[in-house]
């Protein structure tokens, strides 16, 4: 199969994804009792039957939600998102603003876990089961086990509350391509890369602990290559195969991760968006940025399945 | 029976749970009712079997909402679980899915005891009605189904009626006979009043909370009210700051736990929003830290007139309109007033009054009360018109079918201007609360109303909020921050504070003005960073925070915690309709059972007041006419005492025996 037809088949299953996910979600935010006009309403002696019902139904909240959901997806379908119920303000324009807020932190996430993870990686597994491995490895599984909101929260403690290095507060005032971005973006994105670096960490070592006792290494060594040439390029290409499945089942993780981190670090993305939505019942919201989530999801599978092509030519597109 | 636990030791009987012991810093309190009563052995009969099935009793708690919520009613269902006459289950949920269940007119008949916490007002009425009167059920928030016409007829008196709008004595009266009744009949449990807080850097003198969280920043920044000034002073630390050593300028910056939904006052009811809001608005008067009014915008106002009207005196003033199918009034202008006979859910038609005819209707003379306010010359707009009464009427006009149309045309029945500067303002029925309510709107500008759709002034929608404020907008990003800064043409810097207002009487010393130049509110939603933020400096102050964090920073000298008894209320409600909740025997043993010494101490850390009456300071002025007499008549009912509850639970075994 051809590249183009890959890419053109992959790209035709992202609409069942998204038809599904879009149906449980709504499914399930309906299920969940509690919704915004009796949050708004609730506590407020003074607003009658009457007139929550007259908001029910000004906010499309009443019928059933089987009627519901095909109002909303007629609405996606034609690029409407809708607005949010308590403010009317249109939901794309809300979720395009906290986009690239939440792409920046992930990409700097995943640049830091990357940047810890191959080299770690490699060095413990060329030095398999001494101390340096064991450390690695150590550190690795307390990484994967650290709850991220946790390591945030420590992150400040310690270097601004205790160091005074970082500011708490993000720089609500710089544009995100300013270069001081960098440095707030330091504590958010090495909390969310922690979990991610451990367990490439691990899954790299382990991969590479067995290639390098394939017999094409012995053989290489044989030929008298250096060892650096034998681990860095011969190695390490095919231990690569499984980190990029990991990497993509990550990305999900990553992308769920900055739901804590955002909050904990008051970092304007999707994240903070998505939990301030649920809290408060906004529907719209929170179905457009599960939309979101769920189109990055598929694209870093697809984007994992380029990949392992490229890095193993056996593997075809099929 | 063996899994009843008595235990006849005091400090076990207190100490044995481990919710004590997650309670920290304040755990070491004394346990009130502890000693005595509390240590007394358990009677001879509860402990045999012969008492019947009526114990023990199963029993279930239910309650959403905040931690401390919860951990208050594992502690109360503790206490009872402890006299062996109950078998108590504790159910939590999430804060909106538990309104979604007790608030339903149905909910009562589970038989369960709910719990929920309300924000009360200057008006006693906040602590009794919303509560007790059977028109709440199903609403908020009658949640245990008291349906008791004597009660509703005593609540509507006490506010409504041209007696009680006349004689403030006997408004006090009436609602101390509603105290009294309350605490006879226990139909609910209030079990503390909370404490409005702010904690504030050292940076910030001269600080002080509003009772009510919407004010915590106007208020403290400048409120002539109450010779109430805040100001930055970075140099020296704050403690017994002193007018003598004020300093003007700096920018205070403040967290705030959520965004505002918007700048629009009457298009929003959170908390953020309207914080923001009052420092960019203001009304036509002005309440002290005591409820007590005074004229703002309108420098002098008078009640002209009182009628014996009801709602029905409208009938001839009003039309017939459709309703819909999900029961709502199917017409376009907000409903002025619905004829109390007609009911939108269940009729085809309801006669309403809109706008237009409730003018028509004040004209001719069919009003509860009449207000005449006068508003001030020469006060600006941010955009530099001059308010007039055209103003004043387009805003109420403004408040037509908003988020809070409710409340304010629950009382306001029409708004005319005289001339200029003359402003009428009509009540729907003579209401002993007017004074207060009938004015509970922010004055905008005619021109912006007229310039924008409704519910878009804001800077989100591109439009800029003008108001007659002391600070004027700068900048907002969504969900980030806000920035304001000091109107310099505000009214009452230009004339002095001691001319612009007859009724000050503070210190020559006293600023005309707030001194801080600007103001910048952070959005920051987690509590945890937010309180971080503070403790680092970079915002000088927040308020929300958790008690046992306010601890931290009361013991810190870096930092003030500023408290103010609020108008918060937490309760438990009795499902009255339910066996055997119908007996008020049991609604007594149970409330006797309730250690609100206990909960104030251990679960709020002290943040709190316990309710030794229904009523709380902030709404003593009106709301009593003799407050000592009434804590010295209601207290004990409401004490912690084992032994008389262990009596009453007795006397009601051995009734259930000889019947059965």
């Amino acid at each position: 199969m051809s590249l183009r037809r890959f890419v053109l088949r992959r790209a035709l299953s992202v609409v069942p994804v998204l038809f599904g996910v879009s149906a449980i979600t709504f499914g399930l935010f309906h299920l969940t009792p509690g919704d915004p006009v009796s949050q708004l309403v609730a506590l407020n002696p003074d607003v009658s039957a009457a007139e929550e019902a007259r908001l029910r139904e000004r906010w499309g909240l009443s019928g059933p939600v089987w009627r519901q959901y095909l109002a909303w997806l007629s609405n996606v379908l034609v690029g409407d998102f809708g607005r949010e119920l308590r403010t009317g303000r249109a939901v794309s324009a809300i979720v395009w603003r906290r986009l690239p807020e939440t792409v920046v932190l992930g990409l700097f996430g995943w640049t830091f876990a990357i940047a810890i993870a191959i080299p770690a990686g490699i060095y413990a597994a060329v030095h398999e089961g001494r101390l340096g491995d064991v450390a690695s490895r150590v550190l690795a599984l307390s990484g994967v086990s650290v709850p991220n909101f946790w390591l945030g929260l420590v992150l400040i403690l310690v270097f601004s509350l205790y160091l005074g290095v970082f500011p708490v507060l993000p720089p609500s005032r710089l544009p995100l391509y300013h270069p001081e971005t960098l440095r707030y973006l330091l504590l958010p994105g090495v909390t969310i890369g922690t979990a991610a670096a451990a367990s490439v960490t691990r899954v790299l070592r382990t991969a590479m602990v067995e290639e390098l006792n394939e017999e094409y290494v012995t053989a290489a060594r044989a030929r008298g290559l250096p060892e650096r040439t034998v681990v860095f390029k011969h190695a390490l290409r095919n231990s690569l195969v499984s980190v990029v499945t990991l990497a993509a089942t990550l990305t999900a993780g990553i992308v769920a991760g900055s739901v804590v981190v955002e909050s904990v670090f008051n970092w304007p993305g999707l994240g903070s968006e998505f939990v301030q939505a649920i809290d408060r019942r906004e529907v719209n919201v929170v179905m457009a940025i599960t939309l979101v989530t769920a189109v990055a999801v598929v694209i870093a599978n697809f984007l994992a399945d380029v990949l392992y092509a490229a890095l193993d030519p056996r593997i075809g597109y099929d | 029976m063996a899994d009843r636990h008595r235990v006849a030791d005091c400090s076990r009987r207190l100490d044995r749970r481990n919710l004590l012991a997650t309670i920290g810093a304040a755990g070491s309190a004394g346990f009130a009712g502890c000693g005595g009563q509390g240590a007394t052995e358990p009677s001879e009969s509860a402990e045999s079997d012969d008492d019947g099935d009526l114990f023990p009793l199963s029993v279930r708690l239910e309650t959403g909402g905040t931690d401390e919520r919860i951990r208050m009613v594992e502690l109360i269902a503790e206490s009872l679980q402890q006299t062996g006459y109950f078998e108590t289950e504790v159910e939590t949920y999430e804060w909106s899915a538990y309104l979604d269940r007790v608030i339903n007119p149905a909910y009562q008949d589970n038989g369960y005891l709910p719990s929920i916490g309300l924000s009360g007002t200057f008006n006693p009425h906040s602590f009794c009605n919303a509560i007790h009167n059977s028109a709440n059920i199903g609403a908020c928030c009658n949640l245990g189904g008291i349906a008791d016409p004597e009660l509703d007829e005593l609540l509507d008196s006490a506010r409504y009626g041209i007696e009680v709008v006349e004689d403030s004595r006997l408004r006090a009266e009436t609602y101390d006979e509603i105290w009294r009744t309350l605490a006879e009949e226990r139909y609910t449990s209030f079990t503390h009043f909370g404490v409005e807080t702010a904690v504030t850097t050292a940076d910030v003198h001269g600080f002080a909370v509003w009772p009510f969280p919407e004010g915590v920043l106007g208020y403290g920044l400048f409120s002539p009210q109450d010779e109430q000034v805040a100001w930055i002073d970075r140099e020296r630390p704050a403690g017994d700051s002193d007018l003598a050593d004020l300093t003007s300028g700096g920018t205070l910056t403040a967290a705030v736990s959520t965004n505002p939904d918007s700048f629009d006052p009457p298009h929003s009811s959170d908390t953020t929003s309207t914080v923001v809001q009052n420092l960019l608005f203001e009304g036509l008067v002005a309440n002290d830290v005591e409820g007590n009014v005074y004229p703002w915008l309108a420098e002098r106002y008078e009640l002209r007139d009182v009628r014996d009207v009801d709602r029905t005196a409208y009938e001839g003033y009003m039309r017939s309109v459709g309703t819909t199918a999900e029961g709502a009034v199917d017409v376009d202008e907000q409903v002025i007033v619905r004829h109390p006979e007609d009911d939108p859910t269940a009729d085809d038609e309801v006669r309403v009054l809109l706008p237009d005819d409730a003018r028509e209707a004040a004209a001719d003379g069919t009003y509860g009360m009449w207000f005449r306010y006068e508003l001030r010359e020469g006060v600006e707009f941010h955009d530099g018109s001059e308010l007039t009464a055209e103003d004043v009427v387009a805003s109420y006009g403004y408040y037509e079918n908003s988020t809070t149309a409710p409340q304010t045309f629950d009382s306001v029945l029409a708004v005319v201007a005289v001339d200029e500067y003359v402003v009428d303002v009509y009540a729907q029925v003579p209401d002993a609360e007017a004074e207060r309510e009938l004015p509970g709107v922010y004055v905008l500008s005619a021109d912006q109303i007229a310039d924008v759709e409704k519910g878009s002034i804001d800077p989100r929608e591109g439009v800029t909020p003008v108001g007659t404020g002391p600070f004027e907008f700068v900048e907002f990003a969504d969900e980030e921050y806000l920035e304001v800064s000091r109107f310099d043409d505000y009214w009452v810097g230009k004339r002095g504070v001691a001319e612009a207002f007859e009724w000050f009487d503070g210190p020559d010393a006293f600023p005309d003005g707030p001194l801080v130049d600007a103001v910048e509110v952070e959005v920051v939603p987690d509590d945890a960073t937010r309180a971080g933020a503070l403790r680092s400096g970079e915002v000088d102050l927040t308020y929300d925070v958790a008690s046992a964090t306010l601890d931290e920073f009361a013991d810190d000298d870096g930092f003030l915690v500023h408290a103010v008894a609020s108008g918060g209320y937490d309760y438990l409600q009795y499902p009255v309709n339910v066996e055997p909740w119908d007996d008020p025997r049991l609604r007594e043993a149970v409330n006797h059972l309730i250690p609100r010494q206990r909960i104030v101490d251990n679960v709020l850390n002290g943040w709190a007041e316990p309710a030794w009456t229904p009523i709380p300071r902030i709404a003593r002025g009106a709301g009593t006419a003799d407050y000592e007499a009434l804590e010295t008549a209601v207290r004990p009912l409401n004490e912690y005492d084992v032994e008389r509850a262990e009596e009453l639970l007795e006397e009601m075994a051995g009734e259930y025996d000889e019947s059965s």
